[in-house]
């Protein structure tokens, strides 16, 4: 049968074992790869060479835009399009333009936040091949995942299928496409 | 000294409480020369530095019950540093004496009885009665300094994790209610040692003000005091970057929360624009005022919060504690910006002028050095950190994390 593969995926039995195995997946040169465990594991980041995510930094212009905005929005309205006289104050009021200018400020650097999350993540996603693998979800209660796609330019099915045998892995599965 | 053991402090401390003891006493002899050259002056500048070094004393009570009520590894690690600056309560009794003489400045005790203020507050503006009530809020305070280290010493002696950790309840079940009269007498004090300079004034914030603010320079105060400590025996392998990274983040979050305040206070006195609240703002609008206030705006609130939000900058130590020490300055300069100000009872001063004495120098750097040397001989007393507390292991392990 020639079923196209998505990668190979080894399962370990404790998240030692994983960081361990990812620590020499990186060594060995591998760089499209992921892990997948039950619970959040800091070291993986270090393990597996994962970059810092961008998400801070567009997070902060998000603020700085929705700042902007907020200002931009009150001078337009207030002195532009409709000056009008509250309470005798002038028209550019900047002690009553801060709390709108706070609020929307936060609300696009909230809204950069999860839409750049989701958007960076590649979510929603509604198709992974990961899934293929039955033993799988066992990811989300008491097993550890470490995947190699075929997609890696170091990656040949027989060699990297040996090379995650030598890891200790519980065993390798094929994942279909 | 009851079996420190390997975990008390570096014996280099003792070096420094002499020297603290040595500027903080020629400052304070300076100082005295001030007070008789000008009275009022002399007190306004005591009672600069007075609210600044004792606000990390009272802090520190409020953040000794906060890190009980949540919890958590930072709590742990600075546990020994708050507690000792809160034993410093009966030394900031004393230096409390001077401010007694309200006569020499504060301004409504010239006030003739048919004064609005006066003839409405009625016995609440005497100076007895703001005498007794200063004596209620150091008692009080007292009491909550005297329970608290009791506890925290009865941990120390403890004989297993089991009864440290009772001992742990019982004062994680005092934090709770002591906290609500904790933020009552804060609030009650700094409405009578400082709101009541300009006792035509209020706002209704102002004790939290200072509940914030004193929070932030405890947590400041704490962050110097470890970044020296990082490197030396016992406390080098227990502090991690975590812990400064948690600091880092509560310091961040006060800031904010100071500026907060700060900006309700004025966006609702500026909005409601009526005479007897705008004074205030206005003789801080003018002149050197309005350079001391654009200054907190942004080296209080805006380059901090800048800083602070950066992760990688709240791992390393050492620029943590330059910004700590950074921002101590500045509520120096905040707490000029509340008192000095206000209207003076010297007359010969036109109202709202510009003063900068060099008492105002003089009187935080003379309480200061008496504060710093009571301080080091209060934190060498005890371990550094609790030994015996079943969350330490915990707490050193977190802070080695990533």
């Amino acid at each position: 049968m020639d079923v196209k593969l998505y990668g190979l995926m080894a399962e370990f039995d404790t998240p030692t074992e994983l960081v361990d195995a990812a620590n020499k997946v990186r060594e060995a040169g591998y760089t499209k790869t992921d892990a997948f465990s039950p619970f959040p594991l800091h070291e993986m980041d270090e393990a597996l060479g994962i970059k810092r995510s961008i998400l801070p930094v567009l997070v902060f212009f998000g603020g700085i835009a929705g700042m902007c905005l907020g200002i931009g929005l009150q001078v337009f309205v207030h002195y532009i399009d409709y000056p009008l006289n509250v309470g005798g104050r002038p028209f550019l009021s900047w002690p009553s333009f801060v709390p709108p200018t706070f609020e929307l400020t936060i609300l696009l650097a909230g809204f950069t936040a999860v839409f750049g999350m989701l958007f960076l993540n590649g979510l929603p996603s509604p198709y992974h091949p990961v899934f293929n693998v039955p033993r799988f979800a066992l990811a989300s209660r008491e097993k550890f995942f470490l995947l190699i796609e075929a997609a890696d330019p170091n990656y040949d099915q027989d060699e990297t299928r040996e090379f995650l045998r030598s890891l200790n892995a519980q065993e390798v599965f094929d994942v279909e496409e | 000294m009851n079996g420190t053991g390997e975990y008390q402090a570096p014996k280099d401390l003792e070096r420094y409480k002499s020297i603290a003891l040595g500027i903080g006493g020629i400052a304070a002899l300076v100082w005295f020369v001030g007070f008789y050259m000008s009275p009022e002056q002399a007190l306004r500048s005591w009672l600069l530095g007075y609210v600044f070094w004792a606000g990390i004393t009272i802090g520190s009570i409020g953040i000794i019950m906060l890190q009980y009520l949540t919890g958590g590894a930072w709590g742990v690690v600075i546990r020994r540093i708050v507690e000792a600056a809160s034993r410093t309560l009966p030394l900031v009794i004393v230096l409390f004496i001077p401010l007694a003489f309200i006569q020499y400045y504060h301004y409504w005790t010239t006030w003739p009885a048919t004064d609005y203020a006066i003839a409405h507050r009625g016995w609440f503006m005497t100076q007895e009665s703001w005498i007794l009530r200063s004596a209620i809020y150091f008692a009080l305070l007292y009491v909550i300094v005297h329970l608290l280290n009791k506890w925290g010493a009865a941990q120390d002696a403890s004989k297993d994790h089991d009864e440290a950790a009772k001992w742990l309840g019982t004062a994680t079940a005092f934090s709770g209610p002591t906290m609500v009269f904790y933020v009552l007498i804060v609030t009650f004090a700094v409405v009578d040692w400082v709101m009541m300079l300009d006792a035509h004034w209020f706002s209704t914030i102002w004790g939290l003000l200072f509940v914030a603010g004193w929070a932030l320079s405890c947590f400041s105060f704490c962050v110097v005091v470890l970044m020296y400590m990082s490197d030396k025996a016992p406390m080098n392998a227990i502090l991690g970057k975590r812990h400064f990274h948690d600091l880092g983040k509560l310091m961040l979050a006060l800031t904010m929360v100071w500026a907060y305040f700060n900006f309700s206070q004025f966006l609702i006195i500026w909005s409601g624009n009526i005479p007897e609240e705008t004074g205030w703002y206005l003789t801080r609008m003018k002149g050197g005022w309005m350079a001391v206030g654009t200054l907190l705006v942004l080296f209080h609130f805006a380059f901090p919060f800048l800083i602070l939000l950066q992760q990688d900058f709240k791992r390393q130590y050492k620029r943590l504690a330059y910004l700590a020490v950074f921002i101590l300055l500045m509520r120096i300069v905040d707490m000029f910006y509340l008192i000095a100000p206000n209207p003076r009872i010297d007359k010969t001063i036109e109202k709202g002028a510009f003063i900068v004495s060099w008492m105002d120098f003089v009187a935080p750097i003379a309480i200061g050095g008496l504060w710093l040397w009571y301080f080091i001989g209060q934190y060498m007393k005890r371990p550094v950190v609790p030994v015996m507390d079943p969350f330490l292991e915990n707490a050193v392990k977190h802070g080695k994390g990533h």
